[in-house]
């Protein structure tokens, strides 16, 4: 395998004849990575609906949802895939748990204590959602995989308006070899009945579907009840989950206020306000290469809503400026000439 | 010869000496001479009908009529939960279900509860240890349902009686371990005694407020509910004989039953009949044990004697008239100890 260091990747919408190579992708997928799409109609499905959402002039966030690929711009292979939803919850509502803190107390016996309880709620419905994160060489991955995950946040900053203000992303939660999930194991299995891995099988790796207000408590579960192995579990990434944990978690997301209804996994959110892609990202005028000053290493993504790319670039793009300074290859891998608007922020 | 009988003031020595023996885990006899000081002044003027209805506390001493001795107690609560809130949780039933699924979840659920609130409690029941034999038990435990047989007017709502929960041998609550003490960080005995200097309730203001599936506790605390300590079955036995029932409400701290029952369900109220004492040279041979009361409410009193009922009538000799404070013609309540055996 060749080293990817150097190779020059570009983020672009998926298109349809990346059908084939996203099926061979699926074939290697882990099981604990559940927001990929596996068989081929559901991938037909998901590259459809990307290409008409990016297609759609919505006035408002709704059911669209935006595949994303990434691509070695030397083989034209493609590496990585990335999505993101308009909203959790476009065909029904999102369900995650809340880490909510019920204080319980007696005055008479001068006792006040908190309990740490988990409210099965609907608060991310309205939010966007990133999913489907995927990198094939995660091991060897270089700034490609931020590249990746990161993308999708200033496509959101190019058009506000396609997305909500706040945005998640629910990581895998901690399971064993054989793919049980203590925390599955002391809540939803009491409630579905069956393995965490034919759960998610049946569901799709869905949170937005009816039977599960149908199955799961609506009650808050207390924490404290639950066996300590299930607690140990609450907020854990799945190994599988590390780098896009960390490279959100660096972005400016937030992991301790939700997490998932199935394994326990964290759910990161955050306000568009709080993350680097949109606070410190600066629109810019691209201008040609020069040479001599001081380069940075950046995201640069077009700010057109229509074919939609970023890239990773060494560019001059200085503080006091509106302009940019990329070099050929980049402008060819973004399918920019000079005088074309960006978005750029540091990676 | 035993009697029981409605409790009187001077009984209150007797009953300090009783309430010594009691030991933990009874919360409503501690031998503290000015809790039951009160307790008997209560009682006192609860059968002088001196106060309210619901106020009332009827408290019965079981005496030694040859030694003149207090060697049980036991008594009847008018009304749970008025002065402070009377807890339990509910065992209820919630059904997940998923047709796309398939998949059909029928959860038990513990429902904090005060709907036992007004009920009428049987309670406070010690039986000194030295007389524990034969029938006095049942008798003691028995002679409150002739209370009720003969002043029905006055449990309007249902009975109830709290049954101590199940404990493993070192004495600890499997339901407790699970549950409570997550929420008090204090140990059973703590939370117990402060239950016994009625804070109960305060207690109660730290338990989870939200429904609790069953399904979440270890095994071992779920198999507890509804299950009473091992030295308590044979006095669960005993109210279920005279109509009392689990109905899904437990203690909210061991889980231990509470049994329960309307008036009109009581063994005592259909079976138990007026008759009109006669005076008998010996006592009948051969005869099933009855429970035999008077119809005042001052100076109550329930035997048991080897006596039946015919047309209204029931021989009882000049001793069993002495222990009820009775004379031939006085009109007494009577109920076989013992229900009918239901042969298939």
């Amino acid at each position: 395998m060749t080293h990817t260091g150097n190779a020059m990747f570009v983020v672009r919408p998926v298109e349809t004849a990346d059908i084939p190579a996203l099926e061979a992708l699926a074939t290697v997928v882990t099981p604990g990575v559940h927001t990929l799409p596996r068989s081929r109609a559901t991938i037909e499905r998901a590259v459809e609906r990307s290409i008409a959402s990016f297609g759609a002039q919505p006035d408002i966030p709704s059911d669209e949802s935006y595949f994303l690929v990434l691509e070695n711009a030397g083989d034209r292979s493609i590496a990585g895939t990335a999505a993101i939803a308009a909203t959790a919850g476009s065909s029904g509502t999102f369900f995650a748990f809340r880490n909510d803190v019920l204080n319980q107390v007696s005055r008479d016996l001068n006792i006040s204590h908190n309990v740490h309880a988990l409210t099965l709620c609907s608060d991310l419905t309205g939010y966007s959602q990133l999913s489907s994160f995927y990198m094939r060489d995660r091991r060897g991955a270089g700034p490609e995989a931020a590249l990746l995950s990161r993308a999708r946040l200033l496509y959101a900053a190019v058009a506000p308006h396609r997305f909500s203000e706040k945005f998640f992303a629910s990581m895998s939660g901690i399971t064993d070899d054989e793919g049980c999930s203590p925390f599955w194991e002391a809540l939803g299995r009491k409630f579905f009945q069956m393995d965490f891995l034919e759960a998610e099988r049946m569901i799709e790796g869905a949170r937005n579907r009816t039977l599960i207000v149908e199955l799961m408590p609506h009650y808050p579960v207390y924490v404290p009840l639950l066996p300590g192995e299930a607690q140990a579990a609450m907020g854990q990434v799945h190994e599988e989950g590390e780098l896009p944990f960390q490279i959100l978690s660096d972005e400016g997301f937030e992991p301790d206020e939700y997490i998932d209804i199935f394994d326990g996994g964290p759910i990161l959110q955050a306000h568009r306000n709080a993350l680097r892609s949109f606070s410190h990202s600066s629109r810019r005028t691209v201008s040609g290469d020069a040479c001599g000053d001081e380069r940075t290493r950046c995201l640069v993504a077009t700010a057109r809503e229509n074919a939609f790319r970023a890239v990773v670039a060494d560019c001059i793009c200085p503080e006091l400026s509106d302009s940019v300074a990329l070099d050929g290859a980049a402008m060819r891998a973004l399918d920019v000439v000079a005088g074309d608007s960006v978005l750029c922020v540091t990676l | 010869m035993l009697v029981v009988r409605a409790i009187r003031e001077q009984d209150l020595d007797g009953l300090l000496a009783l309430a010594e023996l009691v030991g933990s885990g009874m919360t409503t006899l501690k031998p503290d001479r000015k809790s039951l000081g009160q307790r008997v002044e209560i009682a006192c003027a609860s059968f002088a009908e001196q106060i309210a209805p619901a106020q009332r506390d009827y408290v019965f001493v079981m005496e030694d009529a040859a030694l003149g001795k207090v060697v049980g107690v036991c008594a009847i609560k008018s009304a749970v939960g008025l002065d402070e809130p009377f807890y339990n949780y509910r065992i209820g039933t919630l059904v997940h279900s998923s047709k796309e699924l398939k998949v059909f979840s029928r959860m038990d659920t513990l429902y904090l509860s005060n709907d036992l609130t007004g009920c009428a409690e049987l309670c406070s029941l010690f039986l000194h240890p030295d007389y524990r034999q034969g029938i006095n038990g049942k008798l003691l435990s028995k002679s409150r349902f002739m209370f009720v047989a003969q002043f029905p007017h006055l449990f309007s709502e249902k009975l109830i009686a709290e049954m101590r929960g199940y404990q493993r041998a070192d004495g600890r609550s499997p339901f407790w371990d699970s549950l409570g003490r997550h929420f008090f960080k204090m140990e059973f005995d703590r939370a117990d005694d402060l239950t016994s200097l009625g804070k109960k309730s305060f207690i109660a203001e730290l338990m989870p407020r939200h429904p609790l599936y069953v399904a979440y506790l270890p095994q071992e605390a779920q198999e507890v509910i509804g299950r009473v300590h091992v030295d308590t079955a044979p006095a669960r036995r005993l109210l279920e004989q005279e109509g009392m029932h689990y109905e899904g409400y437990v203690d909210i701290f061991d889980a231990g039953p509470v049994l329960q029952a309307r008036v009109a369900e009581l063994r005592s109220l259909r079976e138990s009949e007026l008759a009109i004492a006669d005076l008998a040279a010996e006592e009948a041979a051969g005869e099933q044990s009855t429970l035999v009361a008077t119809t005042r409410m001052q100076d109550f009193r329930v035997i048991a004697a080897p006596a039946h009922a015919r047309r209204g009538r029931l021989a009882l000799t000049a001793q069993h008239h002495e222990l009820l404070g009775c004379r031939a013609g006085d009109a007494v309540r009577a109920m076989p100890l013992n229900p009918k055996k239901h042969h298939a």
